[in-house]
Order: C-alpha cells, then structure tokens, then sequence
C-alpha cells in the first residue's frame, strides 16, 4: 500500500471502519512507514484527548421531569381528538400492536423465538437498570464480594473478574428477572457507558456477532452450563472487545 | 379507552426514546453551546418526536432521537442565531453543477488559529462549523458509526467522512501549533 492511499484511509481506519483485508493491509503499512505510523498515532492521541478533556453533557434532571410532565399534557390534549373518530376497531387493533411488540417481534431476524424474547427481556431489563436506582444490589470490583453475593440469591454462579486492566472495570452485580426467573446480572463500565451481562442457563449457540436493537448493542455466548448476554449502549465494536477479554479472564 | 391507548402510547415512548435523552441533550448543547438554549431546545424535540412517535419504526432509536434533536437545533439558530450557520460547503447539483454559495466558504483551520484566546478542545470544538461539529461529537462523543452519522445529519457517508476529517485537521493544526492542554 502506497502512503497516498492509506492517508485517505486513515480517519476510517481509526474509526474501525474498513473491512477486515484492508484493515490488515493499513496495520502493516503504518507499522513499516516512518510518516504515516505516527499520523495515525497522533489521531488516535487527538481522540484520546478529546475524550478525556472535554465536558460530558447530561440532562439536568429538571429538564427530564418537566419533559415527562409536557408529555403527559401533551397526551391529555391529543387522546380524546386521536381516538374518537376511530373507535372500538382502532383501540383493540393498538392492543394488538401493543401485545405483538411487547412480546419481541423485533428480534424475529434472529429466527428462534425463545431467543427473540430472551434478547428483547436483556435490552428492557437494561434500560430499566438505567432508568431507575437499580443499577446494581453489591457495589464492588471485587470479584470475591461480588461473587458470593449472588450465592443463594441464584442458582447460577457468575464468574465476577475485573478487567479494569482492560478498560472495563467491574461496577458490580444485581439480581434481575429474566422469562419470569431470578438471573444475577454483573455491571461493568467503558467510561460513561454502562455494560450489563446477564446470566442463563447455556442455550443457545453463539450469536458471533453484535447486534444492534434499539440503540443498544448485543452479543451473546455460552461458556460451559451458563449462557452470558451483553448489552450496552457503546459501540459494537467495544463489546466485541468486551466479550473477547471477559471470555479470556474467566476460561483460565 | 382513549386514554388507556394515549397511556400506552405515552409509556412506551418514554421507555424507548427517553433513555437516550442524555445523548440528546449533549448534542443539542454542544450546538446551542448554552445549557439553557440546550435545555429548551431539547424538551421542544421531545415534544415533537412524541407526535411524530407513530411514524418511528423499530429499529435504531437514538439516531432517531438525535436527529429530530438536531433539526430542532437548526430550527432555533436560524430563529435565534443565523450567524452561527455559515455555509461550509459549496452546494452542489446531484447532476454536479456547482452554485456559488451565498457567503464565502470557511477554512476552519485558518479560524482556529486566528483565535489565541482559545487554549482548550473544548473551546476549540466548540468554534468549529457547525457541520463539522455535530460530526466530531457524534464520533467522538455518542461514538456513532458513519452510517449512524449520517443518518442523523442527513448527509452521504462520504461527506461524513470527509467532514470528520477537516474537523480533526482543524483541531489538530491549532493544537500543536498552541501546544494547547
């Protein structure tokens, strides 16, 4: 590869989006090249300092209430127009909606239905961790309270290692509900992102890839007799990393 | 009836738009560069994509929060502030007939460094095109993909890219040359 054609490449390359081959072919190229090695470092610097120096914004929690509270004015003035002119036919044909997207319709690409529901329960189970107080019941990152925590609190016992090392420090564990059933659930972080990974019973094969529902990524494997799902709202590429440096600290 | 219906509406898009508000807050801030502009600007797309809801799909929901966050941005600058949208680039025909643009493009580089008062990334960002902003920080920041991107700004992958490009060529001229921190 000539320095012109990987110079153009560059910003994608680090933005991890270039296939595979010409992945391979960029590495080589600016492991060998005296210019644009250090090019590629420098961007990769420039995104490190921007991710550690600047503001992370959040909505005030103000601005969250008074947005629920506009919401459920809004609602109360559309109801009675909306629904009106369209009757019996209309509200029962919405329940059915309702009931058809309740029960993971989205998940039906992923072609078995127990996994469908499975995957649709992780996202939900998620999002209401992060909603609500119950991000986690033990706040630790260690591994030897975060395990015995969920000792007779479930029947699964989840391997809790820290991979703080790797970016991805423990936060700590919760029992969540899973198709009905009590599962331990273990809470890493990646900066501000937040990573739950659930424990099954082992089912299903891998996924192998990361799937993207809803805003969230998800990655799902088994290890032994228990199932893991993923899910988080970083990039996908990340819990690919997440899943690769869990599986290799909890194999050995 | 109506308002069990309403009720459900109401709660399912709380559960699947609001968990990305934070995402949308950041964006609306880093345009409106005000957190009192960022809040009304925000709470006024909600509202909106609240009525818009029935036209979501399921499918990606912070792209598509963000991007009804980011018309609702442009919609109050050009209200409130025209002079923060100048044209970046030149417009051009799908058949590639090149107008000339209103006002004379900008070198974002060249208006980095003319402005020795700002020592931090921060400020840096925040003195970017518009264009190029709302790129770096839904890379960097909401760590979006190009097709996320571009869906949220309504542009081709392409021009993302390019875009993403001028905006870190930018930073990074004024950067080194400030040795800023």
């Amino acid at each position: 590869m000539q320095c012109e054609e990987a110079r153009a490449r560059l910003d994608a390359y680090i933005d991890g989006e270039v296939a595979e081959t010409e992945r391979a072919l960029l590495r080589d190229h600016l492991a060998g090249c005296a210019d644009c090695g250090p090019e590629a470092a420098a961007l990769q610097r420039l995104r490190e300092e921007i991710r550690n120096s600047v503001p992370i914004y959040r909505a005030p929690e103000a601005l969250r209430s008074q947005i629920r509270f506009a919401l459920r004015r809004e609602a109360a003035a559309s109801a009675p127009a909306s629904m009106r002119p369209s009757g019996w036919l209309a509200y029962a044909a919405s329940i059915l909606l309702a009931v058809a997207v309740g029960s993971g319709g989205t998940f039906l690409a992923l072609g078995e239905r127990q996994e469908d529901r499975v995957a649709a329960e992780v996202i939900d189970s998620h999002l209401r961790s992060l909603l609500g107080a119950h991000l986690t019941d033990v706040v630790s990152s260690d591994q030897h309270t975060v395990k015995p925590w969920f000792a007779g609190r479930s029947d699964l016992s989840p391997p809790a290692v820290d991979l703080s090392a790797e970016g991805f420090p423990l936060v700590g564990g919760r029992l969540d509900v899973i198709e009905g059933k009590p599962v331990p659930a273990l809470v890493y972080k990646r900066r501000q992102h937040v990573i739950s990974v659930f424990v099954l019973p082992a089912g299903k094969a891998d996924l192998g890839e990361t799937l993207t529902r809803r805003g969230y990524s998800l990655r799902h494997w088994d290890e032994g007799d228990l199932g893991f799902w993923a899910v988080t709202d970083a990039a996908p590429s990340e819990l690919a990393d997440f899943e690769h440096v869990f599986r290799a600290a909890t194999k050995g | 009836m109506a308002w069990i219906a309403e009720r459900r509406r109401r709660s399912r898009f709380e559960s699947v738009v609001l968990p990305h508000l934070d995402a949308g807050y950041a964006l609306a801030r880093w345009l409106t560069r005000n957190d009192a502009d960022a809040a009304d600007v925000v709470q006024e797309a909600c509202l909106r994509a609240f009525r818009y809801f029935d036209s979501y799909r399921e499918g990606d929901a912070k792209s598509w929060l963000l991007k009804i966050v980011r018309r609702s941005c442009y919609d109050w600058l050009e209200r409130n502030r025209p002079s923060d949208l100048v044209p970046l680039e030149t417009a051009t025909d799908p058949d590639g007939a090149v107008h000339a643009p209103s006002a004379p493009e900008i070198d974002p580089e060249a208006l980095l460094q003319s402005r020795s008062d700002l020592r931090h990334l921060d400020r840096l960002i925040e003195e970017l095109p518009a264009p190029l902003r709302e790129a770096l920080v839904l890379r960097e920041l909401q760590e979006l993909d190009y097709r996320q991107i571009a869906e949220v700004t309504g542009v081709p992958i392409g021009t993302v890219m390019s875009r993403l490009h001028r905006a870190r060529s930018a930073l990074r001229g004024a950067w080194d040359k400030k040795g800023c921190r």
